[in-house]
């Protein structure tokens, strides 16, 4: 069936929104393309959540070993290519906001209600992920980890409420067809350039994990190559409050098992066996980057204290006094993989400070804020 | 209807989820997460979008009709592109410990990139041109309705 576009929203008291444009197939388009992004959005954040915060019957593998590398960085720039989408999606729909009367029932405010969580909370997400790979944290009233987490719940449960209450129109437009407009930008004209966007904002950004694009990076918040040693950092040594701690001759690190506890120097530590591994450091931010790690498996230290590397857990504490991330706890699968090492040199050199000198922990799929830096302490527990 | 019933249910209880669990998590700044949702939707409605539909009537004032799918187009994917670089641009999240952070100088390249859509732009303006002379079309510069 052939129809011309729908009529304009009647509205009282904003003057008009002439744009033929507006349509409920252009909507519904640009809002299936929005909901898949907001799909894999949260799939890869509660995932990158679940790793960080693991409850007892969540499991992560140690291998592959870049697994984290790529759902992290499809969280990011897939949020980051929700931006034209969901800008285009709210401006087709925006005359909806003067519907007069607002309000006719009680259903109807509720279904209003729900729009405006939806709106609010696709606003909040997209929002503030942007500033917070933009690390401009100064907007944000809240600490940004904990409020994009509960509030992406929101958003897929409002999401959610607005596609079942939504599915028949999505139907109808799906199944019929639209006269084309013969001049004035079409609607695939529209789509095509709303794919533009998202293209272009991808081309310019994913290079900061995909190396073979860091090249066109050009608005993208990290480079690769970028670097102390060649190599982003996240959190510095002046930022931990570390750096003496780190730097002082007299640095101990402190293996505590179930049976006994060892201290040892940085000279007894390049002592033990030395081992080599090709590792990317996977920030949550969504960059990512290779480098050349090589220390002492942190299964040997386990051996070292007496537990068995193939079922303890590890707790490794940084110098660092205080922090959201100066521990983090090692399951037992990451624990008993030999590519796990507590390093002490990146691509052949010493450690920079920056990169948690004079020891830090590498391990193969698992998120950057938990390669903890400037070791101080290992404690190792048996079999949960 | 079984499956729409599903949906709603299963989103309201969500929601649900996300209100009572926030409530009971001690790292959330409940007020801060309240407000920034009433701002970024009063700034989106009040402030973004009245912006954009002036914008959009601009756009239909100063090009000529055949120009305007191509320009709106680029319009369209300037703003999505300035959106995403603007925190970078303004640089707060730079840090004088951490110059791995934000290391590109991010106004040349946004410029750089906007330069590059409006070069994008130019030949689909060209075409505009040779399918008008083409047809020869009798209306000009007529108020075209579909921007705002």
């Amino acid at each position: 069936m052939v129809r011309h576009p729908d009529p304009p929203v009647k509205t009282r008291w904003w003057p008009a929104f002439p744009s033929e444009l507006r349509s409920t197939p252009l909507t519904t388009y640009v809002g299936l393309a929005l909901g898949v992004a907001f799909g894999v959005c949260f799939v890869t954040g509660l995932l990158s959540h679940l790793i960080q915060h693991p409850p007892a019957w969540f499991w992560w593998p140690a291998r592959p070993v870049g697994l984290y590398r790529v759902t992290q960085g499809v969280h990011v720039a897939t949020g980051l290519a929700t931006v034209p989408l969901l800008g285009v999606k709210l401006w087709s729909v925006y005359p909806r906001l003067f519907t007069w009367p607002p309000l006719r029932s009680i259903g109807h405010a509720a279904e209003r209600a729900s729009v405006g969580v939806l709106v609010a909370a696709a606003l909040f997400q997209v929002i503030s992920g942007v500033l917070n790979i933009s690390r401009w944290y100064a907007p944000m009233p809240f600490f940004f980890t904990t409020g994009h987490y509960w509030v992406a719940w929101l958003a897929v449960g409002a999401l959610l409420v607005h596609i079942g209450v939504q599915l028949p129109a999505i139907r109808g437009a799906l199944a019929r067809r639209t006269a084309p407009r013969p001049d004035g930008l079409t609607r695939r004209g529209l789509l095509t350039g709303v794919a533009a966007a998202a293209g272009l904002i991808t081309l310019t950004t994913v290079g900061q994990t995909v190396r073979p694009l860091s090249g066109i990076a050009l608005l993208a918040p990290r480079r690769p190559a970028v670097g102390p040693q060649g190599l982003p950092v996240n959190k510095t040594a002046d930022a931990a409050a570390v750096r003496s701690a780190a730097l002082d001759p007299a640095y101990r690190m402190v293996v505590s098992g179930p049976g006994r506890q060892i201290s040892l120097g940085l000279a007894a530590l390049q002592a033990l066996p030395q081992h080599t591994a090709q590792l990317p450091i996977a920030c949550v931010e969504g960059w990512s980057a290779t480098a050349t790690w090589t220390g002492v498996r942190l299964r040997d230290l386990v051996a070292l204290v007496g537990a068995d590397p193939e079922r303890a857990t590890v707790t490794v504490e940084s110098l660092q006094e205080a922090g959201r991330y100066r521990a983090s706890t090692v399951p037992p699968e990451h624990v008993r993989d030999p590519l796990t090492l507590v390093a002490l040199r990146l691509d052949g050199e010493p450690l920079h400070v920056d990169h948690g000198y004079p020891a830090r922990l590498i391990a193969p799929n698992r998120p950057g804020v938990l390669q903890t830096k400037w070791i101080g302490r290992i404690t190792v527990r048996g079999p949960r | 209807m079984r499956i729409r019933a599903a949906l709603i249910a299963a989103g309201i209880l969500t929601m649900l989820y996300a209100v009572v669990g926030g409530l009971a998590d001690p790292g959330l700044e409940r007020v801060g997460v309240l407000i920034f949702l009433v701002a970024v939707l009063a700034a989106h409605d009040a402030v973004w979008m009245p912006a954009v539909l002036a914008a959009g009537a601009l756009l239909t004032r100063l090009v000529p009709r055949r120009h305007r799918p191509a320009v709106r187009v680029a319009a369209i994917v300037a703003a999505s592109v300035t959106v995403v670089a603007l925190p970078l641009v303004l640089g707060f999240g730079r840090s004088a410990d951490n110059p791995s952070a934000l290391p590109s100088a991010y106004g040349r390249n946004l410029v750089f990139v906007l330069l590059v859509i409006a070069a994008a732009t130019l030949p689909a303006i060209g075409r505009g041109k040779i399918r008008r002379k083409k047809s020869e079309r009798p209306h000009e510069g007529g108020d075209d309705p579909a921007d705002r």
